[in-house]
């Protein structure tokens, strides 16, 4: 009949099964969870939970050197390709006009970075190594592509439970930030309303500005070449109206292609024998803590900039100074809106969302430059 | 103790160069928009001339409203460079009905609002906004 040698060969898949591996096909559950009945950043969860379930399932061939995974790994995030190919989708995205109207709010997206710091002294004080804190605290940017790409260069042996923590805390906007802005804020201040003068901007302006931010940023920090040359490409290419066909593949097929291959290389760096440790679960809390902090310090910097204006500024629209756009902005509008239900803020804070967006690419140079990496 | 000591060096450079390079680009901004702003006023100037053929266009149709005899209407212009009228109104509208519809259609990361949300507001709401974002009130006062 059946010998011992094929019914092993048959129960091969079974044997291989190890509780790591069990527990992480649960987290990919749960991702699939929060991607399809919670809307939770589902372009990307999705992907990422496929992506862990596949290379946590008994002897994956998809794992193996010349598995689809390990390809798809190799190809665009060991080289850092993808991040930037979706930087040039979001570029193709952005509209700064909000900003460029007020360009005073880009004060606010540097405030946002705050957490960055913060948790990376946080980092070395729990006894992770300087390039592995830098790494945790780029999450603090609220920026997918931007903690891949530092994360990539400092401390590639974390990048799935920093991707994973940053892409979560950027689809959690709206439980993170209203309990930070309520602990740091009045009603009063709240309530303030900021009249809106729509400034005209004129075309020349809006292709001018990713020319100037590109030659400055570029030239100033140089390790921020890739990230903000990519995703300012992608507005120049969207503002000049000269290639509206490269645009719109860069906002639609590009970026959804790349969406789709980053999170299954991200997904298969979640292997329950690396991903299950202590550590993970620290750079979790730290990520969460991050995101706060940035939070706080973009309110916080805000309520002085309420302080020195005679109370013109409206503290929460400092929260949006983070990369998550244009969900902050929204989250801001949707606090105004509880205090006064007539108060429209949403093009304030997309201007500091829109600042928080290229202060995020800036801080992840500066802490490239100051690591000496790149 | 040392890398604490090296991660508060880190945190006061970092955060100096992070504002500082903003700053730096609010400058320059601010100095791009003034300087564009002031290019655009003469151009304002040069259109007032255009006034007085407007004041000309003006007169018939005054002359219609007031029931003058032999009165024409205004001449319309029939064609926008070499489209008809109501061709490059039916375009105008298609298009930002089509702008509309990708916005809505755009991925969750830049969709401007989601259907059914508060921002797609009542005429009510919408007129207390505009009051609010479409203020007459000069910039800085």
């Amino acid at each position: 009949m059946i010998d011992q040698e094929t019914i092993g060969l048959l129960l091969k898949g079974v044997n291989g099964v190890t509780w790591q591996s069990l527990v992480m096909i649960c987290v990919s559950f749960v991702l699939f969870y929060l991607a399809i009945v919670k809307d939770y950043e589902p372009l990307l969860l999705l992907p990422i939970g496929a992506g862990c379930m596949l290379a946590n399932l008994p002897l994956s061939p998809l794992m193996d050197e010349h598995g689809m995974l390990r390809i798809l790994y190799t190809f665009g995030i060991e080289n850092e390709l993808y991040p930037l190919l979706i930087f040039v989708g979001i570029g193709a995205m952005t509209d700064f006009g909000p900003l460029l109207e007020n360009p005073k709010f880009v004060l606010l997206g540097a405030a946002g970075q705050f957490g960055i710091f913060i948790t990376l002294l946080l980092a070395l004080w729990l006894g992770f190594t300087r390039n592995e804190a830098a790494s945790i605290g780029i999450i603090g940017a609220i920026d997918g592509p931007t903690s891949i790409y530092v994360s990539g260069i400092l401390a590639p042996h974390m990048l799935g439970p920093i991707t994973v923590a940053a892409y979560s805390y950027m689809s959690l906007v709206p439980i993170i930030m209203p309990p930070v802005i309520f602990a740091l804020t009045t009603k009063e201040e709240r309530a303030i309303r900021m009249p809106y003068s729509q400034r005209k901007i004129s075309q020349r302006t809006r292709i001018m500005f990713p020319i100037i931010v590109t030659v400055m940023v570029g030239t100033l920090v140089p390790f921020a070449t890739p990230l903000i040359g990519m995703l300012m490409l992608g507005n120049l290419m969207k503002e000049s109206g000269a290639v509206e066909r490269l645009t719109k593949a860069s906002a639609n097929e590009i970026a959804n292609m790349v969406t789709l291959f980053l999170g299954l290389a991200i997904g298969s760096t979640m292997v329950g024998e690396k991903f299950l440790n202590f550590d993970t679960l620290k750079i979790l809390v730290l990520g969460l803590l991050a995101f706060g902090l940035d939070c706080a310090a973009g309110v916080l910097f805000a309520k002085f900039l309420n302080m020195i204006t005679g109370g013109k500024v409206n503290p929460i629209i400092g929260a949006a100074g983070i990369s998550a756009f244009p969900m902050a902005a929204r989250v801001c509008q949707q606090i105004a809106q509880k205090e006064n239900f007539d108060n429209f803020l949403l093009m304030h804070a997309m201007g500091a969302n829109a600042a928080g967006q290229v202060a995020s690419v800036v801080a992840g140079g500066v802490v490239l430059a100051l690591m000496g990496a790149g | 103790m040392e890398n604490i000591d090296w991660g508060l060096k880190m945190t006061a450079l970092g955060m100096t160069l992070v504002f500082g390079m903003l700053a730096l680009l609010w400058a320059l901004l601010t100095l791009v928009l003034k300087l564009d702003k002031e290019e655009e006023e003469p151009a304002e100037k040069a259109s007032a001339p255009e006034t007085s053929a407007t004041s000309a266009e003006a007169e018939p149709s005054a002359a219609i409203e007031g029931n003058t005899e032999g009165a024409q209407p205004p001449a319309r212009p029939t064609t926008i460079n070499g489209l008809s009228a109501d061709l490059v109104l039916a375009i105008l509208i298609a298009t930002h009905k089509h702008r509309q519809t990708m916005r809505r259609q755009a991925a969750p990361l830049v969709r401007a609002v989601w259907p059914g949300s508060q921002i797609f507001a009542s005429r009510w709401l919408a007129a207390g906004r505009a009051r609010q974002t479409n203020n007459w009130q000069p910039r800085g006062r």
